[in-house]
């Protein structure tokens, strides 16, 4: 898996802040998005207290399809597929169900398929799209970042665009100039927000 | 005669034996768990018959070993129910300290965490003075911590201890007046415990836990119950067998200085206060029976020698 390219965890209180460097590394790792985020800068300052995360993303353009994660092997009127990688089986198993019907469709195991009576070119089951893991990306980042972030700062405000993103927190309302403590973070980035 | 509180491992096979001689020993079984073809007994023996028990449990190749946290309650307070506290790091420390014989229970605060809006209700409060002693699990920083910590501890009476992510030293200088018990560099962590130096921090818990309920142990018995609550125990199992009927897994729930009998207090406190215990010495003469703040059961707090004057 990539590593990012700049991560780093500001806080006054050191040894807090290599918790929460752990606690960010641990959540991000957990829920698969170390390879999305190229750089990361978090901010904590429990006197005030705030919560700031701030970075780039990366490009991921790539769609899942049945040949990333499975051998497809045709053979006397029916294809055999063969899966290394589980994380796309449910989503593949409901796409071929809609598109040759369960009749067609058996898993004699957790790690086989087989298509009976299907007509299809097995090159072009090998192209089908599964899942588009980009789809859920936003949603994925804003649930990571809401359990990185202290729990009782529940006061929120997130920005996330096509390649950058911010993310604050506190439990008391924000203050009128957070933009500039943000811009400020997302110069140690050397980016602009 | 001593009860000192021990666990007995051992197949299911010919276990009653063990059974039956704890029992004729003048012990008390508090809690039996069959896993499997397993039998894990924490129960109360004479001091002096431990090796006899090792003697007989040899040939069914059981072992006996010290679960100094036997017959206690354990409140492990945290912060909240949320993903970031569960499973880790509350849900490892509670299930930590129930493999070594404890009943513990996790007291999740509506408004734990956070610094400025930390806060505990009555109903939070009244259940962790129920229990033994409070493990109280805080987050990673001092400023927080020291903020809130007046707050939440306040009208808790029963010991705690104070886990969190600055270490001990830190601790004790941001609290005042001082907690029974203090682990630093345990704060909040989104990971399993399962390296060596987790479970070193593990122990280092388990080892204050045991530290304070023998402290708690010292104190009772400078002014000990009119009687034991284990037996107590065997007598409301014997005496009311709706007990025998309640599927929760530690019905009668012991602890250092009474009892939790989860049955509903209305319809029962009344006979359990008539049940005799010896020489027509009842219940309701020795100890108080009074409402629960965890669901509809009761509480049984044993009086001590110094207010009913006998010893039974």
């Amino acid at each position: 898996m990539a590593a990012m390219e700049y991560f780093e965890v500001e806080c006054p209180e050191q040894l807090g802040g290599e918790y929460y460097r752990q606690i960010t590394n641990d959540v991000l790792l957990d829920h698969n998005l170390l390879k999305v985020i190229e750089k990361l800068h978090v901010y904590i300052d429990p006197k005030v207290p705030v919560f700031v995360a701030v970075g780039t993303l990366r490009k991921i353009t790539t769609t899942v399809r049945v040949r990333d994660f499975a051998n497809v092997n045709p053979l006397e009127g029916k294809i055999t597929l063969v899966i290394s990688d589980e994380t796309y089986l449910a989503p593949m198993l409901k796409l071929f169900w809609e598109r040759f019907g369960k009749d067609h469709v058996e898993q004699p195991d957790r790690f086989t398929i087989m298509l009976y009576d299907v007509r299809t070119d097995p090159k072009e089951i090998e192209d089908l799209v599964v899942a588009d893991p980009s789809e859920s990306l936003f949603r994925d980042l804003i649930y990571a970042f809401r359990c990185i972030a202290p729990e009782g700062f529940r006061l929120r405000k997130e920005t996330f665009a096509k390649d950058k993103f911010s993310f604050v927190a506190s439990e008391n309302t924000l203050a009128e100039d957070i933009d500039a403590l943000v811009a400020a973070k997302f110069a140690l980035t050397g980016e602009k927000p | 005669m001593t009860l000192v509180p021990v666990t007995y491992k051992g197949g299911i096979y010919q276990h009653d034996i063990i059974v039956d001689l704890i029992e004729d020993l003048g012990g008390y079984i508090v809690q039996k768990h069959i896993i499997a073809a397993e039998v894990v007994l924490q129960c109360f023996v004479p001091k002096d018959d431990i090796e006899l028990i090792r003697t007989l449990a040899k040939p069914l190749f059981g072992e006996v070993t010290d679960s100094p946290l036997v017959g206690t309650e354990i409140a492990i307070v945290s912060m909240s129910l949320e993903i970031h506290h569960l499973p880790h790091p509350s849900c490892d420390i509670a299930e930590y300290v129930r493999r070594i014989g404890a009943k513990s229970n996790m007291v999740g605060l509506a408004r734990g965490p956070g610094k400025r809006i930390a806060g505990l209700n009555d109903e939070e409060r009244d259940v962790i003075n129920e229990h033994d002693i409070a493990v109280y699990l805080m987050g990673n920083f001092e400023t927080c911590i020291e903020y809130k910590m007046p707050t939440l501890r306040r009208g808790i009476e029963v010991p705690i201890i104070l886990c969190g992510g600055p270490g001990e030293a830190a601790l004790r200088r941001i609290t005042d007046p001082p907690f029974d018990g203090y682990v630093g560099n345990v704060g909040r962590f989104m990971r399993r415990t399962k390296e060596t130096e987790q479970l070193d921090k593990m122990d280092e818990i388990i080892a204050v836990i045991t530290r304070v309920v023998e402290k708690k142990r010292d104190d009772i018995a400078k002014d000990p119950l009119s009687v034991s609550p284990a037996r107590l125990m065997d007598l409301i199992r014997e005496k009311v067998p709706d007990i025998l009927d309640v599927t929760s897994p530690t019905p009668l729930t012991v602890q250092m200085r009474g009892l939790r009998v989860k049955l509903p207090y209305d319809r029962y406190a009344a006979p359990l206060r008539t049940i005799e215990i010896e020489d027509g010495i009842k219940i309701g003469d020795v100890a108080e029976v009074v409402p629960s703040r965890m669901r509809d059961y009761i509480l049984v707090k044993i009086l001590p020698f110094s207010e009913t004057n006998m010893v039974i």
